[in-house]
């Protein structure tokens, strides 16, 4: 009381001023400390963690350059935090991933992921109820087909995927090797994924194509082995193969097979769908003798846009090469920051809403195959194309578009 | 739907897979076959015995690099001749710490129990190995690039250059090892005092103990040899077929199957019953799509059991 007493009501109101000022002078830095959480959904476990683990080093990659180059401007340059969930390898495990996420991080601003459509088609049923802006790799058109509000595809569907690639082959064939196709064997595996894509060439496409279909198998993955696969192959000598196998062991038990039949190193020119054949797994796997010539269908890839970057970036990633899941996740980050940018916000709907009316040719628009970056009412990619990579000297390159190309497209002779 | 009358040189190629692939099948079934029919343990574990041979083969040929210093084919047959011992004992020291203390702890424990407690027990084996693999190998599929597994010899029956029929040298080096390791478990059982002892424990496990022998080192040794007999499958396996721990899922079927139809405890009735088995996989896909490749071998189990289910070579009486 003889303190108050002396000073008075003077003192207290010294102190109320004094801690006014100094919470006025900090407001601005911890607003400027708060950062903007961004997630990735992902498989880091199970046997698709690899795929997990390359967008993550993506992810990381982009965060990275974004801080260093000032982060969100427009935010007063508050920096990018990354949040990583595992989706595991099924439906439920994804479902609970994005639930983890959403319960766990209110303040998050968007996301991307993961990977397989079946583990997104889960992840994107959270995020939309959470009205969470969602980016995705993913091509199946069920997961733009739902009416969604908060999701975004950043490259071509599955169907449109099918339809486009193989004008794109012939085109290619009758450009770079001076030869019409004319004959086709299918080789695809019973999974949803593969059927999807081969369905609507089967029913018409390649007919409408000029193209006939001498082989057309399904195989239920394991094989055990592939002799009686290949052996029509060999019996009904078509053009060109498309070869679509979900599974890294039994692509390389019919790539093994091609080349014991004499099929192999590009004799019989063969389209894949799947970018686990051109990873360095996969190259370790078969070798790369054996890969030489095969082409395949990507629907993003490394393109001449990022030429300036790609050494040292794929130098930080501490990976032989950068391929779709790294350079999409990469994209990914900028995207999303391009979007809170124009937003000026970082709450869920201006940001959607900026990702809905983004129409780039430049900026994060590098990141992916095609001329425009800008997506439909449904959220579906506008101005995408179609990429083949092809294996070239024991590396993949993309060939096709050629004016995102890094390397000229070799058709392998019969 | 059917498929399109096939060509001769077809036909002739899907043979020559079938008995290609259904011998390393019969040398999977012996192993199964054998340690069923002397100690009627039904294994569980037996896939995860092939895998624990397929990463065996992948340390000795890759990351010792025995492959680099001596040649694949070399390397190959040392891994081979290493995995006889080592995986011989480890099965031995599975039986003595685990499997041989769950055997009849009560002299009124009836033959189901005894077979419920020794199905639980090799399914715990089989996921404690499937996962340790995980943990020690990863998820990512491993493959041995040895010059055996891309590379064939062509045959011309005709002489006339037209048919000719692909042999993949790995597929033959593994049919060829599997016909010898059936061959010497032959001999050992039927030739050998060791064999007429596994036997006698087999057949009859209460004169065998009133004869002297002792029932439970014939099970030790029994679950050794089983073991070490599966490894060296996995370890010519491993030489054509990209694996990763959970790979021996893909087989077990068919070892269940072959034993099935060569008739159960059987020995050298399931190494017939696993060269059918693959003769019938492969040849299905003559007259039926290949996506049924697979149900075939459902099929053959499924008329086993309808038709003869004491198999090809199984007694169609109890034991005594």
């Amino acid at each position: 009381m003889s303190v108050l007493g002396r000073f008075g009501g003077s003192a207290l109101v010294w102190a109320a001023a004094s801690a006014v000022v100094i919470t006025g002078a900090l407001w601005p830095a911890q607003a400027q400390d708060q950062k903007v959480k961004v997630a990735l959904v992902a498989p880091i476990s199970g046997p698709m963690a690899r795929a997990g683990e390359l967008m993550r080093i993506g992810a990381e990659l982009a965060i990275e350059d974004i801080n260093a180059q000032g982060g969100i401007k427009a935010l007063g340059g508050r920096q990018m935090e990354l949040v990583v969930e595992d989706a595991g390898d099924k439906v439920e495990t994804a479902k609970n991933a994005a639930q983890r996420l959403v319960a766990n991080h209110s303040d998050l601003v968007a996301g991307t992921g993961s990977w397989s459509s079946s583990l997104t088609l889960a992840v994107t049923e959270v995020t939309e109820r959470a009205s969470l802006p969602w980016v995705t790799l993913s091509y199946a058109d069920q997961i733009t087909d739902r009416g969604f509000k908060y999701v975004v595809q950043t490259v071509p569907v599955a169907s449109q995927l099918a339809l486009d690639s193989m004008p794109t082959v012939l085109e290619m064939a009758e450009k770079v090797g001076g030869k019409e196709l004319t004959s086709v064997a299918i080789l695809s595996d019973s999974t949803a994924a593969s059927q999807a894509f081969v369905k609507p060439l089967r029913e018409g496409g390649f007919e409408k194509l000029g193209v006939k279909v001498v082989v057309d198998e399904v195989f239920t993955p394991p094989l055990n082995d592939a002799t009686t696969l290949v052996q029509q192959l060999r019996s009904a000598k078509p053009d060109f193969m498309l070869f679509y196998s979900t599974s890294f062991p039994d692509a390389k038990l019919v790539l093994s097979k091609m080349n014991e039949f004499g099929l192999g190193k590009g004799k019989l020119p063969t389209v894949s769908v799947g970018v686990q054949l051109v990873s360095p797994e996969m190259l370790a796997a078969v070798g790369g003798e054996l890969l030489e010539g095969l082409m395949v269908v990507a629907p993003n890839w490394t393109t001449k846009a990022q030429a300036d970057i790609l050494p040292e970036l794929t130098k930080r990633s501490g990976e032989p090469w950068l391929g779709q899941d790294t350079i999409s996740t990469y994209g990914d980050m900028w995207l999303i920051k391009d979007a809170i940018e124009r937003a000026g916000s970082a709450d869920h709907e201006p940001v959607m809403a900026a990702l809905r009316e983004m129409d780039r040719t430049d900026g994060p628009a590098d990141y992916y195959l095609g001329d425009r970056l800008a997506f439909d009412e449904n959220g579906r990619r506008v101005g995408g194309a179609v990429g083949i990579v092809q294996w070239q000297g024991g590396m993949p390159y993309l060939i096709w578009p050629t004016k995102d190309a890094l390397k000229e497209p070799l058709w392998p002779s019969n | 739907m059917l498929a399109a009358l096939p060509s001769l040189e077809t036909i002739l190629q899907t043979i020559a897979a079938g008995l290609l692939v259904g011998s390393t099948y019969g040398l999977m079934c012996v192993a199964l076959g054998l340690i069923f029919g002397i100690m009627r343990l039904i294994n569980f574990a037996q896939g995860d015995f092939l895998m624990a041979g397929m990463y065996f083969a992948s340390i000795v040929l890759t990351t010792l690099g025995l492959s680099g210093l001596i040649g694949g084919i070399p390397a190959l047959v040392v891994a081979v001749l290493l995995a006889i011992p080592l995986f011989m004992l480890v099965g031995v020291a599975l039986h003595w710490t685990l499997l041989g203390r769950i055997g009849r702890a009560s002299q009124a424990m009836t033959e189901g129990e005894l077979h419920q407690t020794q199905l639980i027990m090799t399914l715990g084996i089989s996921l404690i190995l499937a996962n340790g693999a995980l943990m020690v190998f990863g998820s990512t599929p491993v493959s041995l690039d040895t010059p055996l597994s891309t590379q064939a010899w062509v045959l011309d029956p005709f002489g006339e250059g037209e048919i000719l029929v692909f042999l993949n040298k790995g597929r033959v080096a593994a049919a060829a090892v599997a016909v010898a390791a059936t061959a010497g478990l032959y001999l050992l059982l039927n030739r050998t005092s060791l064999g007429r002892r596994l036997r006698a424990a087999a057949d009859n496990p209460l004169a065998a103990t009133y004869m002297g022998i002792d029932v439970t080192a014939s099970h030790r040794i029994t679950f050794g040899l089983g073991f070490a007999l599966t490894a060296v499958a996995g370890v010519m396996v491993a030489t054509f077929y990209p694996f990763q721990p959970y790979v021996g899922i893909d087989f077990v079927i068919v070892m269940y199957a072959g034993v099935v139809l060569g008739g159960m405890g059987s020995i050298i009735g399931s190494f017939w019953g696993g060269l059918i088995i693959g003769l019938v996989q492969q040849l299905s896909t003559l007259v039926l799509p290949t996506q049924l490749q697979g149900t075939t071998v459902f099929l053959v189990f499924l008329l086993i059991l309808l038709v003869g289910p004491q198999g090809l070579f199984g007694r169609s009486v109890e034991r005594a």
